[in-house]
């Protein structure tokens, strides 16, 4: 048959390009992709090589008590605090802290919001309504509030504070993916699958959830930087980790507002390490979205 | 197919695939969004029996909201009847279930109008195709990949095709792909439901004849659903029309082109755009009135009673008729069939659009069949 | 002078580095009360076309490349936007697929059409308000004073097209152009429509451009055809000789490839092989040549452009562009036209060799 010559022709030339190739590709040609990324590497970097990085120790006394501490100088580029400690290697040292509660705090809520969100967008009905009733009542109380409530309650251990975090965003992904899950569910290559016999737990796994999943993960990178502010929100209002040992971006922040006319340094660094952090996340799922969302597809 | 059925002799005989008899599927209808109202069920199907025989085509026609669709997805038990039966080679499809129902579903198969949102985008050909055979566990690893190649040569898709995407082919190959999946069990009987509608016309007739092709090599047998009714007439052994939930008319295809005996047939029929402008210019045609009624609410009596061109000031509006045998294999479901043939009942004067004569007069030298 | 005069009208679309051809320099006149077609597949750059001329191309990946649309004196391509409107609103209207494209979903049609009335012909408010009653009467929507204060999805499908012809002529425009109009309906929903089209171009007076994919559309209604393929013309003749005496072979393929109710039950059907060409480079030969059986070097080579086929000039041409014009006993072969009485079999008629 010539047109099948002639179409192998014209697909040999071509590499094959799945959805999830195609919009990588459209991320790597996007700049703020890079930037964020960029960003977030050099963060990721801080956080894993934190002591080798920084000169000193996040605890280490390099200087004498003060109460109006030195700002920066060409040895300690960062200034000290009033205990006498360096503030570049606390602020390399708190990025341990950060990511690592964005991670968490998003990997709990991402986990508990996609098994509700399948349940309930798939199942629909009765389960359907239950969850997303209880999703509302969650969604109605503002989600740092929800935060505060939970660190209260459950104490102020590192994994109670990521939980509590986490917590919050459960609704968010939930709601999500069930309205991504709703429109596909009733697309043909859906009911196409189920004429076939395609049986129920394959049906979700293999044909929805693959094309409901994409907001989800952008909604997900967004969240990171959320819970970013979050748990420097949390420290600054004195309900951050109870170890005094962790070096925590928000609590230092706390601990120094008021010394804000003085020392502006104690609050600068610091501030700005949460600001360009957040950036990051932002950037990248900025980037995903567009890449991802088929309304900006050609 | 060398599975044991649960099938009883006697229809083993049959010449008849599929007989669907008193078919209703209604669908609930809640108006409000937290206290659901319960308003009138839409009666998608209310009321429908037919055959396919064995390799034959049966087309399926009529507007859209007239349940075509619903009848073939509820073939496929993709939707539950809400009453009627269906006898697919003598099995009662809605009594089935579970390992029973999936057996049977390999043996019919449904191809889909909208070759961009039938295939999963994120799989590729190969996976797409071999579905079925992963779901009833016909074949895995290389034999699936060469089942899958043969399957792409019989739709006349090239082997490179396999590791691609969807969205890397035209309409007419997605269609081409489409089909591959539904012959990979196969199948007995396919559900074709606007098949082509969405193509472009010289894409379409490709189609049209990878169709026949596949039909008589493998001996298929086809329920071919569209709104379209020159495609249908030329694919088609016999076709039904159908209108609001219920079947008007079934004949030959040629009969029911030569002789409609439904009053929404011949409107039908004369709504179509003959690329002829001739045949346009000469022709009378029956302009039907208003919009299709709700099918929450069928109209009382003889459904088309409120656009017909025919009616009749008694039976019509309050007694259904049912469908009666008038020529040989010819049904219809009107009460005054024989006077409207004959030509004893003229259709109303303002439903007739007088032919448009004029414009083309170079062209009115050429005979018209 | 023509009413409307479209010299070699180019469109070019322009996303992600890539640049996508889609109309390659077509012409035409249109006269007051003509009725035209155009008729093509999907991507030949029919709907492009009529976009272009009205100046609402997708910005900004679309742009007019080059050529002019002469209306009333005025090249509408180089118009200043305010002007361009004006025109837009009131002498030039568009019909669109979609109604609700051209329908704003939160307001009434009242609001809508009288709103378009009291701007573009300048009535008072009760008079607006009869007039948008008696124009909904006049496109036959049944209780047209009751209906102006719905909103447009209170309409069904073909009852939302005629609403969307009543804004479309409130006006009374020279021009209509309705692209693809009953594409989205169903047959005997079309056939109304149609029949609307007719009457408002008869009894208005009102010149129609039809785009459309359907022939049987154009068959109907239109006195001139043109077809298009990968953006340019390939044929056009008037309507009637068009489908007696189609040449081009893309205008046969797409006429052999369709299944004809009004004609015996054929085997099998033709279809053109192939798709469509890819429209990311400039044309330079013919672009049906690669599913053309007629194809020679020179239409791979060259490009063709219209040309008359018989002496036949003005309103009666017939031009065509190909470097083989199908000859007339395939035509017969295919059971498109008669043999020729009381003339030889294999005489060829002297157009192709002019050609």
């Amino acid at each position: 048959m010539s047109i099948a010559e002639a179409e192998a022709a014209q697909l040999s030339v071509e590499q094959p390009s799945g959805l999830w190739s195609d919009a990588w590709r459209r991320v790597r040609r996007n700049p703020a992709a890079w930037v964020g990324a960029g960003l977030l590497l050099f963060f990721v970097i801080c956080a894993v090589f934190a002591p080798l990085l920084a000169p000193y120790g996040p605890q280490e006394t390099v200087g004498s008590l003060a109460a109006v501490p030195p700002g920066p100088t060409a040895e300690y580029p960062f200034g000290l605090d009033e205990q006498g400690r360096d503030v570049l290697s606390r602020v390399i040292y708190g990025a341990r802290l950060s990511l690592l509660v964005g991670l968490v705090s998003v990997a709990i809520g991402l986990s508990l919001g996609l098994v509700l969100g399948a349940v309930s967008g798939y199942f629909g009905g009765r389960v359907d309504g239950v969850i997303m009733r209880f999703m509302d009542l969650m969604l109605s109380i503002p989600g740092f509030l929800l935060a505060i409530g939970l660190v209260t309650l459950l104490g102020r251990g590192l994994f109670q504070i990521m939980f509590a975090i986490g917590i919050t965003t459960v609704p968010i992904f939930a709601r999500l993916l069930r309205g991504s899950i709703l429109a596909q569910r009733e697309a043909d290559y859906v009911l196409a699958a189920r004429s076939v016999g395609t049986p129920g737990f394959r049906l979700l796994t293999v044909h929805i959830l693959p094309n409901s999943i994409a907001p989800v993960i952008v909604q997900a990178t967004l969240a990171m930087a959320t819970a970013i502010i979050d748990v420097a929100g949390l420290s600054f209002l004195g309900l951050g980790p109870n170890d005094p040992s962790l070096p925590e971006w928000g609590k230092f922040l706390a601990e120094n507002a008021a010394r804000l006319q003085n020392s502006a340094h104690l609050v600068f660094f610091p501030g700005f390490a949460v600001v360009f952090s957040v950036l990051a996340f932002n950037l990248l799922g900025d980037a995903l979205r567009e890449a991802i969302d088929p309304k900006l597809r050609a | 197919m060398t599975d044991t059925q649960p099938v009883d002799t006697a229809t083993r005989q049959d010449t008849d695939l599929v007989r669907v008899e008193d078919l209703k599927v209604y669908f609930p209808s809640n108006d409000g969004l937290i206290f659901g109202r319960k308003g009138n069920d839409i009666r998608a199907v209310d009321g429908v029996s037919f055959t396919i025989r064995r390799g034959e085509t049966l087309g399926l026609v009529g507007e859209s909201g007239c349940g075509k669709t619903t009848v073939g997805r509820t073939l496929l038990r993709l939707y539950d009847p809400t009453a009627g039966r269906i006898l697919f080679d003598g099995n009662d499809i809605a009594s089935l279930s579970g390992r029973n129902l999936r057996r049977l579903r390999r043996r019919m198969q449904m191809v889909f109008q909208d070759p961009y949102s039938s295939l999963n985008p994120r799989q590729n050909v190969a996976n797409i195709v071999s579905e079925p055979l992963r779901v009833h566990g016909l074949a895995k690893g290389s034999e699936a990949d060469r089942r899958v190649h043969e399957l792409l040569d019989i739709v006349g898709l090239p082997a490179a095709a396999a590791n691609r995407y969807p969205h890397e082919f035209s309409g007419g190959q997605r269609q081409r792909i489409g089909l591959a999946r539904s012959l990979a069990v196969n199948p007995d009987l396919i559900v074709a439901d606007e098949p082509v509608s969405a193509l472009d016309v010289s894409i379409q007739a490709q189609v049209i004849n990878l169709l026949e092709d596949l039909q008589n090599d493998l001996g298929l047998t086809y329920l071919f659903i569209a709104h379209d009714l020159a495609v249908v007439r030329h694919i088609s052994d016999r076709i039904a029309v159908m209108y609001l939930g219920t079947i008007v008319e079934v004949a030959p295809a040629d009969e029911l082109y030569a002789r409609p005996l439904h009053p929404y047939t011949k409107a039908l029929l004369s709504a179509v755009p003959i690329p002829d402008p001739a045949v346009e210019a000469s022709r009378e045609r029956i302009i039907l009135t208003g919009d299709l009624p709700s099918p929450a609410n069928p109209p009382s009596g003889c459904r088309f009673h409120t656009r017909c061109p025919y009616r009749q000031p008694t039976r019509c509006d309050d007694e259904e008729p049912a469908l009666r045998e008038l020529a040989s294999g010819h049904t219809a479901a009107c009460h005054w069939a024989e006077d409207i043939d004959s030509g004893t009942i003229q259709p109303r004067q303002d439903a007739v659009a007088a032919p448009l004569g004029g414009h083309s007069g170079d062209a009115a030298a050429r005979p018209v069949a | 002078m023509p009413l409307l005069e479209v010299r070699d009208l180019q469109v070019r679309f322009s996303t992600r580095g890539k640049t996508v051809y889609a109309v390659n320099g077509i012409s035409f006149d249109l006269d007051p009360g003509d009725t035209l077609g155009i008729v093509g597949e999907s991507g030949c750059g029919k709907s492009v076309s009529s976009l272009a001329m009205l100046g609402i191309l997708p910005k900004p990946a679309g742009r007019v490349h080059g050529g002019q649309v002469v209306f009333d004196g005025e090249d509408l391509l180089t118009l200043p936007d305010e002007r361009l409107r004006h025109i837009r609103g009131n002498d030039i209207a568009m019909v669109f697929q979609d109604p609700m494209t051209s329908l704003n979903p939160v307001l009434t049609v009242s609001r809508q059409l009288t709103e378009a009335l009291r701007t573009h012909l300048d009535l008072g408010k009760k008079e607006a308000a009869a007039e948008a009653a008696s124009l909904l009467d006049r496109v036959g929507i049944p209780d047209a004073r009751q209906r102006l204060r719905d909103y447009p999805h209170q309409f069904s499908g073909g009852m939302r097209q005629r609403v969307g012809i009543t804004m479309a002529i409130a006006c009374r425009p020279k021009v209509l152009i309705a692209d693809e109009p009953t594409t989205a309906l169903d047959v005997t929903i079309q056939a109304q429509i149609l029949e609307l089209l007719r009457t408002l171009v008869r009894e208005e007076g009102m010149a129609l451009i039809l785009v459309t994919h359907d022939l049987g559309v154009v068959a109907g209604i239109c006195e001139r055809t043109h077809v298009m393929y990968a953006g340019r013309f390939v044929e056009t003749a008037p309507t009637g000789e068009l489908f007696a005496n189609p040449r081009h072979p893309y205008t046969v393929g797409l006429l052999k490839s369709v299944p004809r109710l009004d004609a015996a039950r054929k085997q099998r059907l033709d279809p053109i092989g192939g798709a469509p060409r890819d429209q990311t480079s400039e044309p330079t030969a013919c672009a049906f040549a690669p599913r053309c059986a007629y194809a020679s070097t020179e239409s791979w080579e060259q490009l063709p452009v219209l040309r008359e086929l018989d002496g036949a000039t003005g309103p009666a041409a017939h031009r065509v562009a190909c470097w083989n014009p199908v000859p007339e006993q395939d035509l017969v072969a295919a059971g498109i036209r008669q043999a020729p009485t009381g003339r030889q079999t294999g005489d060829q008629p002297d157009e192709e060799r002019q050609a």
